[in-house]
């Protein structure tokens, strides 16, 4: 039997020497290769589980290894290739302590339902030929046969909404567009990914290009568009090398180019670099960018269908939507729309990080629970803390409390309480998290990535992050929350484009459901948490303390000294960081209100 | 034509129009600080934003980009949108708190004094006027510098830049209206239609009785040949030429006029 060998490579594996680990496959391929017609050895985008990476798939037995190291390639091959044994040091354990031999058993993996990632983790990303094996492509026959208008009354079935986080209604928006008579058009694909902590789409882009590229492809038949740019962050060295390789391989093979499979359809796909700007997420800065200009955003009062890249009709998608599109066109509208919610169908990508046991890219349908995502799939919060909050749809999304857990993750209900679907990312925080700071942040992170161009979002963000940053110094005064949530609700109603009137996201959650801890910054002058320096000092509790002494290894400051033998005394130079308390396994050292009285 | 109703007004406009437009036309007073009738709108100040009701949904838009579609309901003084104003209002005297135009505009409006800190600004707002007019009229122009370039090849007097003469540099709160590098402009004229539709007087000029000095360059004045009279900076006058495809003559329009004039009556005999 021959088998091949998945191993991740994506950006977590790679960092954690994913490469080094296939380079050993091959070299170990090689070596028992006289005695078997062993297997191939295939580099893969992210197959999702990063934190226990570098992740190695051994198909078709589907045996699934995490936290591979190089020196484990002779006994993959000699023991799991050769004689079919699985290696238990590498398998995964779950919560009882059982081994998991095959990725579905993964409860990280279980729950999942994979769409958009359907290839990503699986083929290898850098060869059309893997994709066309894998289905790639047909859709586009397929659409190719199809009217303008029954690809988009597909679509429209489908009930697919835009996965950049505003969630407009894909098939209405390509309607639009296509009953314009107006010529050029074009499409865009926003590959602009700034969210910290967010690496959806990158992943996929990197793990998956093709599917982007068909997808798109689809679209501008329908709208009738000869012309497409893919505007891709360039900090995502990975994913613009890969899509452009994609651009070429297609037009190498006749989908791309004077005429798509033979029709007498044209087609041009670019990829037009981003220049380090947050706010060229934005559609209309994307656009701008693209132009050569500054990329400012500018008022949507007439939509980009209408007037968008050069004033011509323009459909932008990200690129999850993008690599949704050739399921819907293969499987139906009908099929898709059964997935999901009633208005928010389909699944989502999101990145789960922060303070969870099991970070990664997950994809999961719409409308799970966000107890079901950060604890059965995640694997609750690692050294058995406590969850506190979660923070959905990037830095100016809101943060979600630990009542409100059980509400489903949809675009509507997540809007409801305060937050946003955003792009899918999920910041995770335990109790050690203090919310004003993490407001301050997020404040501090859309401070430098705010175009400055309207007043409410630009003075606004100032002047939130002074009004912060002096609660979290214990400069607090009392009617600084009321001034937060004036400012925020004119940013709201009156910012020129969403970055500034979801900006206030982070700060106005965090006022509705943690203003205690608000209160006790400004009238207590202490930080409940036990995160911001200025009002925190940290002491060592003798009667739970086990002298282990870890402690005194991760302190930056040497602030923590072992007095005679006895137990370990905190300093004078200790700067607040921490460190101590997060790696202190039996709770000994303890937040206490300390520096501004 | 579209009926849409104004405050309870009801007034008549063409698809298309801008709401502001709409509103001033029917002497209903929007404030606004951003907005020149003959500079494209840009939307940066949000002083003029409004309530808009369509099909029973209410939205905040500004009246000075939003083109009127179909039939909506307006209101321009809602407790909302005033409460809007005075905050934005209260933003802008905190970046330009040596202003007087926003100050005496805070004190009609009733915004509150915010206990933050002032940025350590002058009187710009960073509304973009300066800039959108250098773009459309001086030498910032994109038909200039195509015009530019093309004179280059024909040994044009001025250097060709590849940008406007002044621009928004840097984002977010750090923006502000600079030249390139903070260095007195190659291409500027001198011709001073920044600082005139500045709103709050941010730009200065200094004039003598020889010359002009704006954004650290200095300008000769040019007088008209005949009878002496200020046409502008030399560089403006020379400008113009070139833009109309002449050589500068350094007339006032009177005594030009009486020049053709002349010439026109010479073959008459009446010299």
């Amino acid at each position: 039997m021959t088998r091949t060998i998945l191993v991740c490579c994506g950006t977590g594996c790679r960092a954690n020497g994913g490469m080094d680990v296939s380079l050993a496959l091959t070299a170990a391929v090689d070596a028992a290769a006289a005695d078997a017609n062993v297997c191939c050895v295939t580099e893969t985008g992210c197959s999702g589980l990063c934190e226990l990476g570098p992740l190695v798939r051994i198909m078709p037995d589907d045996i699934m290894y995490y936290r591979v190291r190089p020196s484990d390639a002779h006994d993959i091959i000699q023991k799991t290739v050769l004689e079919s044994e699985p290696i238990e040091r590498l398998l995964f354990k779950d919560s009882s302590g059982n081994h998991v031999l095959h990725q579905a058993d993964n409860p990280f993996y279980g729950h999942q339902k994979k769409i958009a990632l359907r290839n990503v983790g699986i083929i290898d990303s850098r060869s059309i030929d893997e994709y066309i094996a894998h289905g790639g492509y047909s859709a586009l026959a397929r659409a190719l046969e199809m009217t303008s208008d029954e690809i988009i009354r597909e679509v429209e079935e489908s009930g697919i909404r835009g996965r950049g986080g505003a969630g407009f209604p894909t098939g209405r928006k390509w309607r639009s567009a296509a009953v314009l008579e107006s010529s050029p058009k074009y499409v865009i694909c926003n590959g602009d990914e700034g969210d910290p902590g967010a690496f959806m789409d990158g992943s996929i882009m990197d793990g998956d290009p093709h599917s982007v590229l068909e997808g798109m492809m689809i679209g501008a038949l329908a709208i009738g568009a000869e012309e497409g740019f893919l505007y891709i962050r360039d900090e995502y060295i990975q994913a613009v090398k890969s899509m452009k390789k994609a651009i070429r391989a297609a037009e190498k093979r006749g989908l791309l180019g004077e005429s798509i499979l033979g029709t007498n359809r044209k087609l041009y796909f670019s990829v037009v670099r981003g220049g380090g700007a947050f706010v060229c997420g934005e559609s209309t800065a994307l656009m701008s960018s693209i132009e050569g200009n500054v990329g400012e955003p500018r008022a949507k009062y007439i939509h980009s269908v209408e007037k968008g890249l050069w004033g011509c009709p323009t459909v932008i998608n990200n690129v999850e939507t993008w690599a949704n599109i050739p399921v819907i066109i293969n499987g139906g509208g009908k099929k898709f729309a059964e997935i999901g919610t009633k208005d928010s169908t389909g699944t989502k990508v999101f990145a789960l990080v922060g303070k969870v046991k099991y970070t990664g890219l997950v994809e999961v349908p719409m409308g799970i629970t966000l107890r079901k995502l950060i604890f059965e799939i995640g694997g609750g919060i690692p050294n058995n803390r406590k969850f506190k909050a979660v923070q959905t749809g990037g830095p100016s999304g809101g943060c979600i409390p630990a009542s409100l857990l059980d509400i489903p993750v949809d675009f509507d209900t997540l809007k409801e309480y305060g937050t946003m679907m955003g792009s899918g990312g999920m910041i995770v925080m335990d109790d050690h998290s203090c919310m004003v700071e993490f407001a301050r942040y997020y404040v501090n992170f859309l401070c430098g990535e705010s175009c400055g161009k309207c007043t409410p979002c630009r003075e606004g963000l100032r002047h939130m992050r002074s009004i912060l940053t002096n609660i979290c110094n214990g400069y607090g005064r009392e009617g600084d929350i009321e001034l937060l949530e004036m400012i925020g609700s004119t940013m709201i109603d009156c910012s020129l484009c969403a970055l500034g009137s979801s900006a206030p996201n982070p700060v106005l959650t965090t006022i509705r459901y943690f203003r205690e801890e608000y209160e006790a910054h400004i009238r207590e002058h202490r930080c409940p948490a036990g995160v911001c320096k200025a009002l925190t000092a940290f002491s060592v509790n003798h009667a739970v303390c086990k002298g282990c002494m870890a402690c005194t290894a991760v302190c930056p400051t040497r602030a923590i000294v072992q007095l005679n033998g006895g137990f370990p005394i905190i300093t004078k130079s200790c700067n607040g960081c921490g460190s101590c308390r997060d790696v202190c396994r039996f709770n000994a050292i303890e937040a206490v209100k300390g520096g501004r009285v | 034509m579209i009926q849409i109703t104004i405050d309870g007004v009801s007034c008549t406009c063409k698809k298309g129009e801008k709401l502001l437009a709409v509103a001033r036309r029917n002497n209903i007073f929007i404030p606004t600080l951003c907005h020149h009738d003959g500079l494209p709108g840009m939307g940066s100040c949000r002083l003029c934003v409004v309530e808009v009701t369509e099909s029973g949904r209410t939205k905040v838009v500004v009246s000075c980009l939003y083109p009127v579609r179909g039939e909506i309901e307006v209101v321009t003084n809602s407790e909302r949108i005033l409460a809007h104003r005075k905050m934005i209002l209260a933003l802008l005297r905190k970046r330009a708190p040596k202003s007087d135009v926003i100050a005496h505009m805070c004190e009609a409006f009733g915004a509150p004094d915010l206990p933050v800190a002032s940025f350590d600004g002058g009187k710009c707002i960073l509304c973009g006027l300066c800039v959108r007019a250098c773009d459309l009229i001086g030498a910032g122009s994109v038909a200039t510098r195509t015009l530019l370039k093309k004179l280059a090849g024909q040994g044009c007097a001025y250097p060709v830049a590849g940008a406007g003469v002044i621009a928004m540099v840097s984002r977010g709160t750090t923006k502000t209206v600079s030249t390139p590098y903070d260095e007195p402009s190659e291409i500027c004229i001198g011709c001073g239609g920044c600082a005139n539709v500045c709103p709050t007087g941010e730009i200065t000029v200094t004039e003598t009785e020889t010359g002009r000095t704006i954004w650290g360059k200095e300008f000769k004045f040019a007088f008209c040949k005949e009878c002496g009279e200020l046409l502008g900076t030399d560089k403006e006058v020379r400008y113009a030429a070139q833009r109309s495809g002449r050589d500068p003559d350094f007339l006032c329009p009177a005594c030009r006029q009486k020049r053709s004039a002349d010439a026109m009556a010479e073959p008459f005999g009446r010299r």
